[in-house]
């Protein structure tokens, strides 16, 4: 048993590499060598992960990888515990159907984080993404209970058809965030375009919004404004064409 | 043992296990999370009348908040597992909940006993509460006309003590006063420790049950009464001419003593005799104070 398994990156992959057994929960039980002959799929064919990667350590699940993993895709599928630190970008997919643990991106992800497989009805049901960059569409889509924040700019559809939970985007947000949403809160940091079927509030001072600035302050060492933490928000409740439970808390200064 | 002249009785202070949980209230300013403090621990010096025992703990700086706001922390103590839920959703839920600005976090989050306190409390949502998952521990959002109030879903509860205590005898009225108060400022504002009583002091020390009225629980403790010297079996050295005594409970025995040794020595001044405490012959309560042990 070691601290921490690390992958590092050795052959970065040519095409889309699928790579839903990097979970740092299943690594818990596995040996470097059970760990290095797991499959992933590479431009659509069969491969192992040994091939892209050098493992150090094992039977732990705290996951270090190491690298640019823009072509990984799925990495942390339906990840249920443990921490996952991931120093460069990711692909699309992290943390699709996430159950629980903490997933820490240190540079951006592609789209669909956090989200869901296509065609099902709900993506996260637990567990923490944060990603200090910036993400591609559907961060949190379909979530149903959980925390993605964004510290960058989202792509299109942040938080869209969210069950429950929480999506924060600490940049400028894509359009269509938070449509669909039955309840749930994104929480908005920067500028966005609300849709239309969100209706105005008030505007105060969320107190679970201060509070889960400061957990992430705490947590993950993430630099974020006094402004934010103590500002107001303005309140939209939606989305109107859904249960209308959810809200989107967007910050308007102090 | 003589401490400053005044004489420490070689007895000890007799006190009981309860159960005990702390709340920490934060609020804008420090002003509004004493006034939620203060109506929240409202009639709760003894568990003979009030059913539970509570008090400020400690006023929390900012950087010791969850939120970052300022707050205190408050302990509450029953003698049965089942009031002590009972008495927090009833109390929160008519004080702290009614406060503006104030929000609820649970001072006991290792403990595994816990109490489903912030989820009673929802229901006053009627429907538009919403919970939030924030690092592990679910609150509760229930809104209110000022805007949203937050409480922890749950709150740690675990075995405290409660009674511990020493009694000031002095020359008069003043001087056990001075003490009192001397002893008291000493002991304010330490960590796992509170002093329930107003002031943080009782005038009417009580012994257990009546010798005239049999339905009593407790009722004035004559011995040390100085107005009964020539009527009862008078616990008072001469010049002894009035008595007033510390009640403490807290989250564990050490911090209790801690506490005591700091208020003895505060309150041993002119004007003060001696230096005694309760107990019940060490039948009734696990926790024994011996306060020359304490002392020394």
């Amino acid at each position: 048993m070691s601290d921490a398994v690390v992958l590092s990156l050795t052959h970065p992959p040519e095409h889309a590499l699928v790579a839903p057994a990097i979970a740092a929960d299943r690594f818990a039980t596995l040996g470097a060598k059970e760990i290095a002959a797991l499959p992933v799929l590479h431009g659509g064919r069969a491969a192992r992960l040994g091939d892209f990667w050098r493992v150090r350590g094992e039977r732990s699940a705290t996951l270090r990888l190491e690298g640019e993993l823009d072509r990984v895709e799925g990495i942390a599928t339906a990840m249920a515990g443990g921490e996952m630190v991931i120093t460069g970008n990711a692909g699309r997919d992290l943390g699709l159907e996430l159950g629980g643990g903490r997933i820490e991106v240190r540079g951006s992800v592609g789209d669909n984080v956090g989200g869901a497989r296509p065609g099902a009805a709900r993506g996260m049901t637990g567990g923490e993404i944060v990603v200090r960059g910036g993400a591609g569409a559907g961060a949190g889509a379909a979530m149903r209970r959980g925390l993605v924040v964004v510290l960058g700019d989202t792509g299109p559809g942040a938080g869209r058809g969210m069950i429950a939970g929480t999506t924060l985007v600490g940049g400028r947000a894509g359009r269509g965030a938070g449509r669909f949403v039955k309840r749930g809160s994104l929480v908005l940091l920067g500028p966005a375009e609300r849709p239309a079927t969100f209706r105005y509030a008030c505007t105060y001072r969320p107190p679970h919004v201060a509070l889960l600035l400061r957990y992430l302050r705490t947590r993950y060492g993430l630099e974020i404004a006094d402004r934010y933490v103590t500002g107001r928000y303005e309140r939209y409740t939606g989305d109107m064409a859904e249960l209308g439970k959810g809200e989107i808390l967007q910050w308007i200064g102090n | 043992m003589i401490l400053n002249g005044v004489a420490i009785a070689d007895t000890f202070a007799e006190a009981f296990t309860m159960r005990v949980a702390r709340i920490v209230i934060t609020a804008r300013t420090a002003q509004w999370a004493d006034a939620a403090a203060t109506k929240l621990t409202g009639f709760a010096t003894s568990v003979i009348g009030c059913k539970v025992e509570a008090a400020i703990e400690r006023v929390l700086p900012v950087s010791e908040t969850p939120d970052g706001r300022p707050g205190v922390s408050v302990l509450f103590l029953t003698i049965d597992k089942a009031s002590l839920p009972e008495q927090l959703i009833v109390r929160l839920g008519q004080t702290v909940l009614t406060c503006p600005t104030t929000a609820c976090f649970d001072g006991l989050p290792d403990a595994p006993d816990r109490l489903a306190v912030g989820k009673a409390l929802r229901v006053f949502g009627d429907g538009f509460q919403a919970s939030k998952v924030i690092g592990g521990k679910r609150y509760w959002r229930l809104p209110v006309m000022e805007g949203e109030f937050l409480v922890a879903e749950t709150f740690g509860m675990q075995k405290g003590v409660g009674g511990g205590n020493f009694l000031i005898l002095a020359e008069d009225a003043d001087a056990a006063l001075g003490a009192a108060e001397a002893a008291v400022a000493a002991m304010t504002n330490r960590a796992g420790v509170i002093l329930p009583f107003p002031g943080g002091v009782v005038r009417s020390g009580s012994k257990v049950g009546a010798r005239r009225y049999k339905s009593l629980v407790a009722s004035t403790n004559d011995a040390f009464c100085p107005t009964l010297r020539p009527l009862t079996a008078s616990a008072l050295p001469d010049g002894v001419n009035s008595v007033l005594e510390i009640v403490l409970d807290g989250t564990d025995a050490p911090a209790i003593a801690a506490a005591m040794r700091v208020g003895i020595r505060a309150a041993c001044r002119p004007g003060v005799r001696q230096i005694t405490a309760a107990n019940f012959g060490g039948k009734l309560g696990p926790h024994h104070f011996h306060l020359r042990q304490i002392l020394a």
